[in-house]
């Protein structure tokens, strides 16, 4: 048995140092935010807090995927709108077509996510340019879809989604289910081999795992999860707005590296990216409760952003260090 | 016999300027270790890369078991039955042993989610044998990237092994191995050998080749020289395999002498007291390395590529985590921590990889050529006069003899040779007293070599330290007045002047000799 001991130590000592580093921020996150927040801990500030959270987490959560294939894609964000444009249109207040929605939204998610998979496998494109670029084509397609916030989701929804089972926020359950959704993945080949390819695509290619195929793989899974946060999105605000997932894209890296995510890809998981999503989300509760000056508050923000970016970085730059 | 396993006929490939296949053959049968032998830049390793599918042929035809084989990515070859240890090892660093051994064949269970505990069966059984190697233990759940060089190799090989090829391919897989890890991989071998299976052997330890291989197949310049049956050859036959009957090249110094009284043979007596030593040089690829060079002197490094050659450059410039050891340059210690002190210092590096460490593609010929040299023009250490910067580089494009459009053109529209006289031009700015040439003319035509040559002698007519690592054994002759023959990261041998020859480089690069173990 000593050897399975020794196997749990080697697995411990995997662990990345940049866990704890997330870890730290969200403590000293939820402890300011408390102290500023007087009912921070009630239960109706919970559930909202929560609630603002989930698209925020599912987005960080497909970012995750992309980042570790190697890749970014800086369209999550447009995609979240015209997933969400496009589920609300279709549901149009009417709970029989909740279900259709649902399943709009993911193939909405799906056609993006492979889109851009194409783009950035076979064309052979840099992701960052190639994402952009059809960022603007997904927010022109929004656009088309509903010109002007509008359309309803029914109130069941919404009501459902603000709601608690057992004195537990709905929306604090859909996060586990969201973590519980990357633990499962991680179990798949297709996961195993975003892995290997983000990690090293040459050695990947030499070893049998399709590289063009587990690319594209990535980029649709994000879309898959991006489409999660656009039904999120509407069952929080109640209706749909072809602007609202502008601000979501950045978040979304900035999650990914506060969770310990290697940009480079290959090293790390989307639960450091959780925790680093609600990281951001109190960074701006605390901003709004800290009296900033409504002109300032988008300026702190990006400063807030840019220091826990570089915490992030610290044990990263540790790890890079060449080594005997 | 009946048909061969394996047969590969007019292969050729053609990588920008070089062309590293030329119509090779191989043909091997089953049951057999089959060498595969050559200098650098044979051929060798493309050849085994076609076979496994990381490159694709231009030209050429595989046939296994008889049947023509499309080798189009590695995937078909697995298909055929081909597995391979490369060289540049197909390990990712992130994953772990377990998830690199089975990478690519992962066992799944349905809807493909993984089975860990199968995965983990089929990594230690590929392992076991080697088990010595880890201390005892085998690191299954440990990241490859937390393994020394000799374990990952191991890895690869496991890796290799574990999918069962009907030919396997071992492309330098001894490299970094211990003498007791050699010895399991070679009862690994015979095993394999006596279940039928066709192991292609690469080493640059002839030794080993004589060991453990059946027959040889030596490449030269991209094509078969040849085919022996090794119980039947010696190393002699194989070097002039190797060489060919390419007539004998005198050394420089030599032909030097012959053309009478040339600025080549005064240059080391002229300044004697310029002179760089190096002392026990240790870094992670280097072992004690200890050598003095005159002014005046072109020191040529040879031996395999690989060997430690590049690292040695790159630490006298500053570039590598310098363990131990000194170098002193006219009595004075020489900053061996940054590339920027160094070249304060006096030292220059003409790096291997031009493109991505040499030169700045997009940007003008003119700025590629001042940027190292800039504070000698500067005003006040701050000011650029565009007349003065333009001056220096109008002075070096003549001086070197670089054929371009306008100096306002970017470096990537000249040919390779000028550019890399643009990489030179850009450092003799900065009149460097040593000057370290890290493969100066790989992928440069002919004509633009000579000119190349030309240059590098006049920098040590001019009194320079010259330090030249070469892959071609050609040139190495043609410029050197010594050469330092480096293995496996230490100096082995000591070529004067009279000394130098293709085939001499080629015997000691290889090892071969009176008195010399493994």
């Amino acid at each position: 048995m000593t050897g399975a001991a020794a196997g749990l130590v080697d697995r411990v000592r995997g662990v990345q140092l940049s866990g704890l580093a997330t870890v730290a921020m969200l403590v000293v996150a939820v402890a300011v935010n408390s102290a500023l927040q007087p009912n921070f801990w009630d239960s109706y500030a919970l559930t909202s807090n929560f609630a603002t959270f989930v698209p925020l987490v599912a987005i960080a959560v497909g970012q995750t995927i992309v980042v570790l294939s190697g890749g970014l894609d800086l369209s999550l964000g447009a995609q979240v709108t015209l997933a969400s444009v496009v589920a609300v249109q279709v549901v149009d207040g009417s709970l029989d077509r909740f279900p259709l929605a649902v399943a709009a939204a993911l193939g909405v998610g799906l056609a993006c996510g492979a889109l851009n998979g194409l783009v950035v496998a076979l064309l052979r494109l840099q992701p960052i340019v190639a994402t952009f670029a059809t960022s603007f084509v997904f927010s022109g397609l929004a656009l088309v879809v509903l010109p002007t916030p509008g359309g309803s989701v029914p109130f069941e929804i919404t009501t459902a989604y603000r709601d608690s089972v057992l004195g537990v926020p709905v929306a604090l359950l859909l996060i586990v289910a969201l973590a519980l959704v990357w633990l499962v993945l991680r179990r798949h080949r297709v996961l195993r081999h975003v892995y290997a390819v983000g990690g090293d695509a040459d050695a990947a290619y030499a070893s049998l795992v399709p590289v063009a195929r587990t690319r594209v793989w990535a980029y649709v899974l994000g879309g898959l999860f991006a489409a999660l946060s656009a039904l999120a999105i509407l069952a929080n605000t109640g209706s749909g707005d072809p602007f609202v997932g502008n601000e979501l894209t950045l978040a979304s890296v900035a999650a990914v590296v506060i969770g310990g995510t290697a940009l480079a890809g290959g090293r790390g998981g989307a639960g450091g990216s959780v925790l680093g999503a609600i990281v951001l989300a109190l960074v701006t509760n605390i901003i709004f409760f800290a009296d900033v000056p409504t002109d300032y508050r988008q300026l702190v923000n990006g400063a807030v952003i840019i220091l826990a970016l570089a915490l992030a970085g610290i044990p990263a730059l540790q790890k890079r260090r060449p080594s005997a | 016999m009946s048909t061969p396993l394996l047969e590969m006929s007019g292969v050729r490939k053609r990588y920008g300027g070089v062309q590293a296949l030329d119509g090779a053959e191989l043909t091997a049968v089953r049951g057999e270790v089959h060498a595969l032998l050559g200098p650098n830049g044979s051929g060798k390793s493309t050849l085994d890369k076609t076979l496994a599918g990381t490159v694709v042929p231009d030209a050429g035809t595989i046939r296994i078991d008889g049947a023509e084989a499309r080798i189009g990515g590695p995937r078909d070859a697995h298909a055929l039955g081909v597995a391979a240890v490369y060289q540049q090892l197909s390990i990712v660093g992130d994953l772990t042993v377990t998830q690199n051994v089975v990478l690519g064949l992962e066992p799944a269970r349905r809807f493909g989610f993984l089975d860990q505990r199968a995965a983990r069966d089929r990594a230690g059984a590929a392992l076991e044998r080697f088990t010595a190697a880890f201390a005892g233990r085998l690191p299954l759940d440990r990241p490859a990237s937390a393994l020394g060089p000799g374990e990952r190799q191991i890895v690869e090989v496991a890796k290799a092994l574990a999918r069962r090829p009907r030919i396997l391919v071992l492309d330098e897989a001894t490299a970094s191995l211990h003498k007791e890890q050699v010895d399991v991989l070679f009862d690994v071998v015979r095993e394999l050998r006596a279940d039928g299976v066709l192991v292609l052997f690469t080493s640059h330890r002839l030794d080993e080749v004589f060991a453990l291989c059946d027959r040889a197949t030596v490449l030269r310049n991209g094509r078969t020289a040849g085919t022996v049956e090794l119980a039947a050859t010696d190393e002699d036959e194989l070097v002039r395999l190797m060489v060919g009957d390419a007539p004998h090249q005198a050394p420089r110094a030599a032909r030097a002498g012959a053309a009478g009284a040339g600025s080549a043979a005064e240059g080391p007596v002229s300044s004697p007291a310029a002179t760089l030593e190096v002392r026990g040089l240790t870094t992670d690829r280097l072992r004690d390395v200890s050598f003095t060079v005159r002014s005046g002197e072109v020191l040529g490094l040879g031996g395999l590529q690989g060997q430690g050659q590049s690292e040695l450059l790159l630490a006298l410039f500053g570039g590598a985590h310098v363990g131990a050891g000194e170098a002193v340059l006219d009595g004075r210690p020489l900053p061996l921590s940054s590339p920027v002190k160094a070249a304060r210092a006096g030292v220059a590096l003409v790096p291997g990889d031009r493109g991505r460490q040499g030169m700045f593609a997009v940007r003008p010929i003119q700025e590629n050529l001042s940027l190292a040299s800039m504070h000698r023009r500067a005003t006040a250490r701050l000011a650029l006069r565009g007349a003065a910067e333009r001056g220096a580089a109008t002075a070096m494009v003549e001086r070197l003899r670089i054929k371009i459009g306008s100096l306002a053109d970017p470096v990537s529209t000249l040919s390779g040779g000028n550019q890399q006289k643009v990489v030179i031009g850009k450092w003799l700015l900065d009149r460097p007293r040593v000057v370290l040439l890290d493969d100066p003319t790989k992928g440069v035509d002919v004509a633009a070599k000579e000119e190349i040559y030309a240059i590098v002698r006049g920098l040590a007519d001019d009194g320079a330290v010259v330090i030249l690592n070469s892959s071609d054994n050609r040139e190495l002759t043609e410029l050197s007045d010594r050469v330092l023959v480096v293995f496996e990261g230490t100096v082995v041998e000591e070529l004067d002047a009279e000394a130098i020859s293709e085939r001499r480089l080629i015997s000691s690069a290889l090892r071969l000799g009176p008195g010399e173990t493994l």
